[in-house]
Parts: C-alpha cells; sequence; structure tokens
C-alpha cells in the first residue's frame, strides 16, 4: 500500500460520512469452524462492537467507505452527485478486500460498510460490490459483518447474490415523498426502491426457514435484515409525514431499521438546499418515536398531537403530559403495557420491576437502589409506600419542571 | 473463625474449589476471612493460613451445590473485579442461595444483589471495553505475521474476553500482553504469562495511518458532540488507542471547516 490509497481513502471515507447507519449486530453469531485453517473474524450475536468514537458522538464500527464517489445521478443532497466537484476516486475490488481484512486484524473495525455512487450502470456498479463482498467471504473466508448499500435498479439477480454474502442490505429512500425525491434526486423513483425492498423482503423470508422440505438448510440471506436511511430538514417534510413513512417501511418492507440523518451543509452544496444545519434535537425526538413505536406499543396519533414532534419533551412524556388522567400508576400493579408508558421508565427497567414483584413488594427505598430518574418519575407513579400530591399532576405550569437544558445521547447506533 | 487465601488472580477456580468445601460444611459467612495474596509471585511465600487446595473430593452432594448457570456466570464476572472483597461478598451470596432463598438473585433491591450485579457490571463493561479498544500492532516473529496488543484493564478482564479473541482472531498469531497477564496463541494453543514484559510491545504498525486517515474523514465536523464521545470512550482509555492522538485538533478546526463549507455554498 502506498500514499495514492492514503488519499483515496480520505476522498472515499470522507464521502461516506453521511451515513447514519454503523450498526454491526443483529446477524446472529458466527465462526470458524475448529477445523477451518483459514479464515478470519466473528459476529458475537447482540449488538456489535463500537471500536472507537469520534468528536461527533458517533460510534466507529465498520470500515465505512464508498467504493467510488464518482456518480452519473444528481441529487442534490448529495455531496457526490455529478454536478459537484469534489476529488473523485474509486476503490479496486482488491484494495477494498486488503484494506477491510487489514483493519480487522488489527481490532479496529467490526467489518464493511460498503456503498457506492453510480458508475457506467447500476447493474456494473452493484456486480463490483458484491464481487468484493465475495471475495472477503469466499477467498477469505471473512466473518465479520458486511452491510452492502444495494444499488435501487441493480437487478434482481445481483441483488439476491449480494444477499447470500451480506449480513444486511439496505437502501436509502432519502426522502418520505415522491414530490420531495423529485425536487432533491430527480433520478431517484420511489417505486423503483420499494419494488428492490420488496424483492429483498421476500428472498430474506425464503431464507428465514429453518429446513426445507429436503432436509437441507437454505444459505444465509441477509441475516441482519434491510434497513434505510431518511434526510431530515432537507425538504419540507414534517414529522408525521416522516414517521408515518417509517411505520409503513417497518410494517410493510419489514425493514430493522430506519435511520434518520438531521441534514447537515456538505462542501459545495446544491443551491436548493437550505444553508442550515437541521437541528440534531429533532433528529434526537425522532428516534425517541421510532424507539416508542416499535419497542413500547405507542401508536402514531398518540406521538403526535399535530405535525411536528414536541421540542422541548421527550415524546413520551409529551405524551404523559397531555394525558395526564390515566396517572399516577401503581408500579406494584400495573400492567407491562402500562409500566412502558411512564416516562422515565425503559422497557430494561420495565423487566426488572416485573421481576421483583414476583418476589416482593416495591417501596420508595427500592426506586433509589434501582437509580431511577426519581425527579421525573415521582409525579407519575405510585409505590407501597409513596404516593405523589394529588394536586401536582394538576398544578399550574407543571411541565415546565422537566424543562431543562438540553444533553443528548446517541441513537444513530 | 477460618481464613482463606487466594494465591492466583482473579482466583475464580481457587474460590470455587473453596467455597464448595465451606458451604458443605456449613461454615457461616461471617466465620470465614477471604484474603488473596496481592501478587502473583507472592504464591511462593507460604502464609500461615490454610491453604485452600486442600485434597478434598471434587464431587460433592449435588443437591446442595447446583446452582443455576446464570448466578454462576454472575459470580464468575463479580470474580474478575478488583475489589478485594469480591470473595467474601460472593460466598456470602452462594450461601443465601443455597441456604436461605433460591430466588435471592431475583430481588434486586438486596443490598448483596444489587452490590453484586454492580460488580458484574463493572466487570462487563470493562472487558467489553477490552474487545473494542485493544489494537493490534503487527510484527515478524520467525519470519511470519504476528500481532501484539498492550492493554490495561480496570479489573481482571482478559480472563473474560479470552474465548472472543481466540474465536475471532483463531488464525492468527496474537499475544496480548496486560499488566498482570499475556496471553500468546499461535493457532492452536494458549500460553499464559504471569508478569509479562511490555518491552516486546512494537511502537508503530504499517496500517496505523491508514486508520488514522480514516477515523480523521468518517468525522463530520459540522455535529461535534464531544459529551457523547467522552461517555462513551472516557480519557482513561486514550493512551493504548492511536487514533486518539488525532482528537483535540479534529474540534478545534471544526468549526472552521463548517463555516468554510456554508461560506462555499453561498458563494456558489
Amino acid at each position: 500500500m502506498h500514499d495514492r490509497l492514503i488519499q483515496k481513502l480520505e476522498i472515499l471515507s470522507d464521502a461516506a460520512k453521511y451515513d447514519a447507519s454503523c450498526a454491526s449486530g443483529s446477524a446472529g453469531k458466527r465462526q470458524a469452524g475448529k477445523t477451518e485453517k483459514v479464515g478470519i473474524g466473528s459476529l458475537t450475536g447482540g449488538s456489535g462492537i463500537c471500536h472507537s468514537f469520534t468528536p461527533d458522538g458517533r460510534c466507529v464500527s465498520l470500515l465505512k467507505i464508498l467504493m467510488t464517489n464518482y456518480c452519473i445521478y444528481d441529487c442534490h443532497y448529495c455531496i457526490n452527485r455529478v454536478s459537484s466537484n469534489v476529488q473523485r476516486a474509486r476503490f479496486t475490488v482488491k484494495e477494498t478486500v486488503e484494506l477491510t481484512l487489514n483493519f480487522y486484524k488489527r481490532n479496529y473495525i467490526e467489518g464493511l460498510f460498503l456503498s457506492s455512487g453510480i458508475v457506467g450502470s447500476p447493474d456494473i456498479t452493484m456486480e463490483s460490490m458484491v464481487r468484493i463482498a465475495k471475495s472477503l467471504r469466499i477467498d477469505h473466508g471473512f466473518k465479520g459483518y458486511i452491510h452492502l448499500k444495494t444499488i435501487p435498479n441493480a437487478s434482481p439477480e445481483l441483488q439476491a447474490e449480494a444477499g447470500l454474502y451480506a449480513d444486511r442490505l439496505s437502501i436509502n429512500v432519502e426522502m418520505p415523498t415522491q414530490s420531495s425525491l423529485n425536487k432533491y434526486a430527480p433520478e431517484k423513483d420511489l417505486s423503483d426502491i420499494h419494488r428492490s425492498m420488496n424483492t429483498l423482503k421476500e428472498k430474506i423470508a425464503e431464507h428465514k426457514v429453518d429446513k426445507t422440505f429436503s432436509g437441507k438448510r437454505p444459505p444465509r440471506f441477509a441475516p441482519g435484515g434491510q434497513s434505510t436511511q431518511m434526510i431530515i430538514g432537507a425538504d419540507g417534510s414534517n414529522d408525521k409525514t416522516i414517521l408515518g413513512t417509517s411505520v409503513k417501511l417497518y410494517s410493510e418492507q419489514k425493514l430493522r431499521r430506519v435511520y434518520y440523518s438531521a441534514f447537515s451543509p456538505i462542501p459545495d452544496a446544491s443551491e436548493v438546499l437550505p444553508l442550515k444545519p437541521a437541528p440534531l434535537v429533532r433528529e434526537h425526538r425522532l428516534y425517541q418515536a421510532d424507539w416508542l413505536l416499535r419497542f413500547y406499543g405507542f401508536g402514531l396519533d398518540e406521538i403526535l398531537e399535530d405535525d411536528m414532534l414536541d421540542m422541548d419533551y421527550d415524546p413520551k412524556l409529551s405524551w404523559a403530559l397531555r394525558n395526564r388522567h390515566m396517572f399516577p400508576i401503581d408500579l406494584n400493579k400495573a400492567d407491562k403495557q402500562m409500566l412502558l408508558r411512564v416516562p422515565g421508565l425503559g422497557a430494561r427497567t420495565v423487566q426488572k420491576i416485573l421481576s421483583i414483584r414476583r418476589n416482593t413488594k416495591l417501596n420508595w427505598i427500592d426506586l433509589t437502589k434501582m437509580r431511577l430518574p426519581l425527579k421525573k418519575l415521582k409525579p407519575f407513579i405510585t409505590v407501597g409506600d409513596y404516593f405523589p400530591d394529588i394536586h401536582l399532576l394538576d398544578s399550574n405550569n407543571f411541565e415546565l419542571q422537566f424543562k431543562q437544558p438540553k444533553q443528548f445521547e446517541l441513537f444513530g447506533a | 473463625m477460618k481464613t482463606i487465601t487466594i494465591t492466583t488472580v482473579p482466583g475464580f477456580d481457587e474460590w470455587r474449589e473453596a467455597s464448595r468445601r465451606c458451604i458443605a460444611e456449613r461454615i457461616r459467612p461471617e466465620h470465614l476471612i477471604w484474603q488473596n495474596s496481592h501478587s502473583v509471585q507472592n504464591e511462593l511465600f507460604s502464609s500461615d493460613a490454610e491453604p485452600c487446595r486442600s485434597k478434598i473430593p471434587r464431587k460433592m452432594p449435588q443437591s446442595k451445590l447446583s446452582i443455576p448457570k446464570s448466578t454462576l456466570m454472575l459470580l464468575k464476572y463479580a470474580l474478575c473485579h478488583n475489589d478485594e472483597n469480591r470473595f467474601a461478598l460472593c460466598y456470602r451470596v452462594l450461601w443465601r442461595v443455597v441456604y436461605e432463598n433460591k430466588q435471592l438473585i431475583q430481588i434486586k433491591t438486596d443490598d448483596d444483589v444489587i452490590q453484586l450485579f454492580a460488580m458484574a457490571k463493572a466487570v462487563k463493561r470493562d472487558a467489553y471495553k477490552m474487545s473494542a479498544f485493544l489494537r493490534f500492532r503487527e510484527i515478524s516473529l520467525e519470519g511470519q505475521e504476528h500481532f501484539v496488543a498492550w492493554y490495561e484493564p480496570e479489573h481482571f478482564s482478559l480472563e473474560i474476553k479470552l474465548n472472543f479473541f481466540q474465536t475471532r482472531f483463531k488464525n492468527m498469531r496474537w499475544s496480548i500482553l496486560t499488566p498482570y497477564r499475556a496471553a500468546h496463541w499461535d493457532t492452536e494453543t494458549l500460553v499464559l504469562e504471569d508478569n509479562p514484559d511490555s518491552s516486546v510491545v512494537p511502537d508503530h504498525d504499517r496500517i496505523e495511518n491508514y486508520w488514522l486517515t480514516y477515523y480523521a474523514n468518517i468525522f463530520n465536523p459540522a455535529r461535534i458532540k464531544t459529551s457523547a464521545m467522552l461517555n462513551q470512550m472516557p480519557k482513561k482509555y486514550w493512551k493504548n488507542m492511536p487514533e486518539t492522538t488525532l482528537i483535540d485538533d479534529m474540534i478545534k478546526q471544526s468549526d472552521t471547516r463548517t463555516r468554510k463549507m456554508i461560506s462555499d455554498c453561498k458563494t456558489n
């Protein structure tokens, strides 16, 4: 390897940083067999390892690069669009494979996240990407994580082959509506994207069966499922439209994850774009809402009072503030679904409460021992020896106590 | 009063053997003093305390000593903690599980259980960080690729992660050195070495520069969230992670870089 490669790496990792996903988990476990003399890597199950963190708070888990940033498309939000003046570069198949293996051997990464601009045609591009994944798996026995960003218009055969080597496949919808796509990504077609997702969904389902009639286990096909990304705040779409699109993607296309990426200014940006970055708090609230929809049993109409999420309070607290008549909740009696709706109780805490309840009754001291956010919880709950002041929930300006200087956790993982 | 001296670190096997016997003999936790000799070499100087590795039959009456595997795992993690009280705490919990309440571990509000979970959690986190932040450097040993890492875990996490490294890097030759113990793997056999010599750890690697390049470029200067980074990667881990030397400059330059992007847009 020499300096030319350093330069390529600069260009092609810089170009990849706008993809929010860094997940390297949920593809099950995998490791080299006891007698295998070649091959490297493992999947540990669970949610993958973050090998480093950058000052933007993001986890570095995968070698996230573009195969090339040459592109025939002209999507306005994209730094690599054909009309942009960025420097261009292209990795060869061999370079990408070696870089991945060399990084992996030093314990820098969990695997590869490969995306690409469109060179020549969608099929030509996709074919090279598949070759990289195939070489890692077949030539080098690579057992680490591979995420391929599939090219929407590539042939179904190539997409099917990609799934044999990749743990996760993704296609970015980028914008929640066709009209936004028309404006910002004129070559992209929402129904094409959905058609590709649908093909993959069916393939994934086909391969999930434990055994076929002949008693053989089908080969693994993208065991980590599909994900996608939407850019927030570049077009005028409101949160209702965005989350509505997510709900559809989760239910109809069985996506594992939808990532939200607050639009941030890119070098050499197109003039159709806003100059200002979208507020990160909006992205954060969307992730919180997304979590409530998937893991906490909330419906879309419960989370959203109007078209936009409340920026001052997290969506669960915001729901509780609008539904004070349902509180306080008795932590010793309420069912799981209701416990999940209490502000300050996460899914894990709820599980803990349920397991403690089987053996003993919860008192206030127990809540302190569990290190729960008591200030937040206090007005919404009762336990054995504690009952909140009945006027508290109805008091004037009750909600103001929850307003606080903002601190964000990392939800993009 | 009976004193038991654990002579190895982390001491799980010794503790288990001694505990089996003490539980069978119904020695109450408050009648036991657990000691451990401070360093690995101390093993040579025998103390007056009764050694715990006497010839007791390995097979004890199963009915009393069978505890759920999940509890055993919990104890195993807690016993890799650097807290000297770990042996006493774990014995007390074991005693209570065997003689007082089989469901004890479920009571997450019990003080012993809280402490046990807290210790196990600290070890789990420490071990996770080891699998995440450890960096190998390549050397040539007897004409073959060999990867060497120096890592300073807070607890005895090497023991927890050995299996992970052996599985993931099965066909690689590697050595992981920690202040108290090293593990060497030659693709087939694992050799442990106490108090290794850290001077054999190389100070550079041919690929490291590519990693630094990647790290600097995958970062988005328009979204600085230093606290989120520090939360997950506190400074105590930095010294063995080559990429962290770049962080100060990345933060310093981020504002200028972002403003430049925006002003470039305006002039287009």
